[in-house]
Order: C-alpha cells, then structure tokens, then sequence
C-alpha cells in the first residue's frame, strides 16, 4: 500500500493528475478519527490486474472543514461521499446527509465526539 | 408545445422483486425511466462503530460474520487476514485451502439465489423451485464443514476452526458431483429459453465505458468486460494453483449477467474440487501472540465484488477504525445510470440481476 500525503487544497488538482478510469479502480473513500481535532480522509485506488497494488490519498482535516469533491472526476465516488459525512459529520462539497441516517438517529457515530472504548 | 409530463413511481422500500428494503425512485417519462434517485440505510446496524467500542479484536471477525448471511466468510477472512498481517501471522497452506473451499461455497449458493431470484422475477416460477432446491446441497455441504448452513464462524485469526475428515470429503465430493449436474441441466434453459435469455437480451445494459466510469466491480463489471476479480489481484490466497479463470462476458446486460454467473459457478466447483482432492496436510490454526497495531487494506472477492477492510490498531485491545467497504455499496452509482433509459416494467428484473445485498450495503 503506497500512502500518498497530501493538502486539502490540491486534492482536486492531485485526484485529476493521477485518475486514469482505464488504469485505476477507485475503491472508496474511507475516513479515520486521530484525535478530537483531526480526521484524516482517504481515497483509495488500485490498479486493473496487477497483484496488491494500492494507492492511497490521505490528507488530515479539522471536522469543520470544507473537503472538495471529487464526483466530476470520477463519478462513483458520490455515494462513499454520502457515507463519510454521515458517519464522521464531515462537511463534503455538495453532498447530502441522510445516507444511512435519519434526522433522530445519533449524529455522527464515528466522529471525534465518539472515541471512548468498551461501554 | 407543452412539455413532456414526468410522474414518480416508487420501486421500494418493500416491493415483491426485493428480497431486502431498498428504495429506488424513478422519474418515469411514458414508460421510460429517466431520473433515479435511492435509498439504501433502511437497515444501518452501526456494525462499525460497534467492532470499534463494543467488541475487542480477537471477537470482531464474528461480528462482522453478521454483516450478510449470504457472504458471511468472506467479512470473517477479510478482516481476520488484516489483523494476521497485523499481528505477523504465518497462516498454513491447509488452512488456506479451506479458507478457500468455503469463499468458493459461498459463491455457488449465491449466485444460484441470485439465477433463482431472476427465475422468478422472469415468472418462472418452477425453475425458481428446481434451482433453491438444488442450492440446498451446498448449504449441506457447508453445515458439514462448518457445522451451520450460514453465519458460520468458521474462520479464527491464525486459520479455522474445523479440519474436514476422510469420509466428509467423500461426502462433500459426491454432492458437488451432484451440483454440477443440477446446474448444467439448467444451463441450457438460461441459453435459450425465451423468458431467461431472449426476454433479457439487451434489457439493463451497462457498457464497458460506463463500468469503468462507474467503478463497477463483480458480476456487473464481468459481465460488461471488464477484467477485474480480485482473487486476479491478491497474492495471499493460492487462487491461481487451484485453477482459478476469470470469467468473462460481453453483453452487459441482464441475459450476460446470469451466464457470467453460470460460468462462475462452474470455475468455483472446479476450484472446490481441486482443493479437496489435493488438500495438504498440516495444522489448521497457528498461535499467535500480541494484538494489532498500524493499519491495513484487506481485499477479497465476495460473491458481488471487491470487498474491502481497513482496519487500524494501536496495540489495544479495541481497534481504532474498521471500516467495510462492500460490493454492493460501491455499485450503487452504476446501478442507477444502468436504470436510465430503461423501461420501468423491466426495473424488478433488472434490479434482481444486479443481485443486491442491502444487509451489507446498510451495514
């Protein structure tokens, strides 16, 4: 797995350069509290027919950030965009809430505000 | 001149074509499907959240058995096989096999409910029969490995649980012999009969372009060319000594997604087969000590596609991320522009061919 750091701002510019639809697969985005004040997102690849070749884009935000997205660049990416900012309360340009949860349900179970163990 | 006038239907969240709740929404022009929108979190669990906060590692490989009935061993192995590169497990060359035995299991009963399913939506309700009768000797087979039909924890950190006798693999070896049979004397009524074959042919196409543009992954995807499979693209399981072929067709549509499904069905009894003929010997669990700390993306191909773990640790008892990606979730998007275009009437059967699983897509 080849981990590939780079800024909010040149995510965009960076996913272009890099995204080829006939070379690359691209898996999902993922997301991952650090701590209290940090989430790192990441965007996952890998590549048509060659053995456990893997390329992630990662870059570390604060929860209130505005993260680009990437759904021009490659369209399947909307739906793990939903998911994210479901589930981490991430604010993604242009995507909705409401994937997975309703307006009741417990906002944002794994984001930073959640990260206490065995209860 | 007045516009064209749209109307709504809804196709879900419960519907007589859907096995599990989902909802498509379709904006309908005459008969023709031209707007998608869905809804797919009808039975969100929190699986993830509670691998993190409720269960320590060493019991999250059976939770997340739990995620789908259908490819419960392939969420075990995914996530088992993340935590043993973790934790620097050498798993035997047995237990690999095994491991590999219940994936390939797996596939076949699937894709049979998956043929079966299409039967029906096809009103073809006999062959709907014929077919989960015949899937019956898989589940067979899988209680005698396993001990259960389904949900089978039969995959630990370090290999598996049951070792397989002499006399179960004469057993399960005549069983096979009987489920190539079965499906071979249905193969040809998926070839020409005009409900399942002709009735489909062209009916939801993706096409090459779009499964590369929508990511599409498994059946969907081979069944419109495209090549990818991850057992192709994973070194850590044996696939290729034990015969495994990429299966391939090129109609992307209904009729090519239910023979590319036939075909897989037949590679994975040939893999199943072979192992069992050639199963090495050795022990079937290795000790190991320590718990899981850094990261790592695990890979496997479930009956639908790629599905795909990332799990983190640092060295505690509680991981700090395990995220599941699976199959259907990622098709999704593909899903909806195969629906564009097409006429609504032909939406159930086109849905059914997709073989949605919505337990793990809601997780």
């Amino acid at each position: 797995m080849k981990k590939i750091k780079i800024e909010l701002e040149e995510l965009r510019e960076k996913i272009k350069e890099f995204y080829d639809a006939r070379l690359w697969h691209f898996i999902t985005l993922n997301g991952v509290t650090l701590d209290e004040k940090s989430i790192e997102i990441q965007w996952i690849f890998s590549k048509y027919e060659a053995l456990d070749e893997l390329v992630v884009y990662f870059c570390e935000i604060e929860p209130t950030q505005i993260v680009p997205s990437i759904e021009d660049i490659i369209p399947s990416a909307i739906i793990s965009q939903r998911e994210i900012v479901d589930l981490f309360g991430v604010n993604i340009e242009g995507s909705e809430k409401g994937l997975y949860l309703d307006e009741d349900s417990l906002q944002m179970p794994l984001g930073s505000c959640s990260m206490e163990k065995g209860k | 001149m007045a516009g064209k006038k749209t109307i709504n239907i809804p196709l879900g969240s419960q519907h007589i074509a859907l096995l599990e709740p989902v909802r498509f929404k379709f904006e309908c022009e005459n008969e023709k499907i031209i707007g998608v929108d869905s809804d797919v979190g009808f039975v969100h669990r929190g699986v993830e959240k509670a691998c993190t906060t409720k269960f320590k590692f060493d019991s999250v490989g059976y939770v997340v058995a739990r995620v789908c009935g259908l490819c419960a061993i392939t969420h075990s192995l995914s996530y088992t096989v993340a935590v043993e590169k973790m934790l620097d497990v050498e798993v035997s060359l047995k237990a690999k096999y095994l491991r590999i035995l219940l994936l390939e299991l797996d596939r076949v009963h699937s894709h049979m409910l998956c043929l079966a399913h299409t039967c029906e939506n096809a009103g073809f309700e006999a062959m709907f029969m014929q077919i989960m009768g015949d899937r019956e000797l898989v589940m067979e087979i899988q209680e005698l490995i396993t001990g259960n039909r389904i949900q089978f924890d039969f995959i630990s950190i370090g290999g598996v649980n049951r070792d397989i006798s002499q006399e179960h693999t004469k057993i399960i070896l005549q069983k096979l012999k009987l489920v190539r049979e079965k499906v071979l004397s249905y193969k040809s009524e998926f070839e020409n009969n005009w409900s399942l074959s002709l009735k489909f042919k062209g009916v939801g196409v993706l096409s090459l372009d779009d499964a590369y543009r929508f990511n599409a992954i498994g059946p969907l995807a081979r069944a419109s060319g495209l090549k990818i499979d991850v057992r192709n693209e994973i070194e850590y399981l044996p696939y290729k000594e034990i015969g495994f072929e990429m299966q391939e067709e090129l109609g992307g549509d209904v009729n090519a997604r239910n023979l590319l499904r036939l075909k897989e069905i037949f590679n994975s009894l040939d893999m199943c087969e072979n192992i069992l003929e050639g199963l090495p010997s050795g022990e079937i669990i290795t000790k190991y000590k320590g718990k899981p700390e850094g990261e790592q993306i695990v890979r496997f191909e479930a009956p639908r596609g790629e599905l795909m773990y990332y799990v983190k640790g640092s060295k505690k008892p509680y991981l700090d991320r395990v995220r599941i990606k699976t199959p259907t979730f990622a098709c999704i998007p593909a899903f909806s522009e195969v629906f564009l275009g097409s006429e609504y009437a032909d939406a159930p059967a086109i849905l059914a061919s997709f073989d949605p699983c919505l337990s793990c897509t809601a997780k």
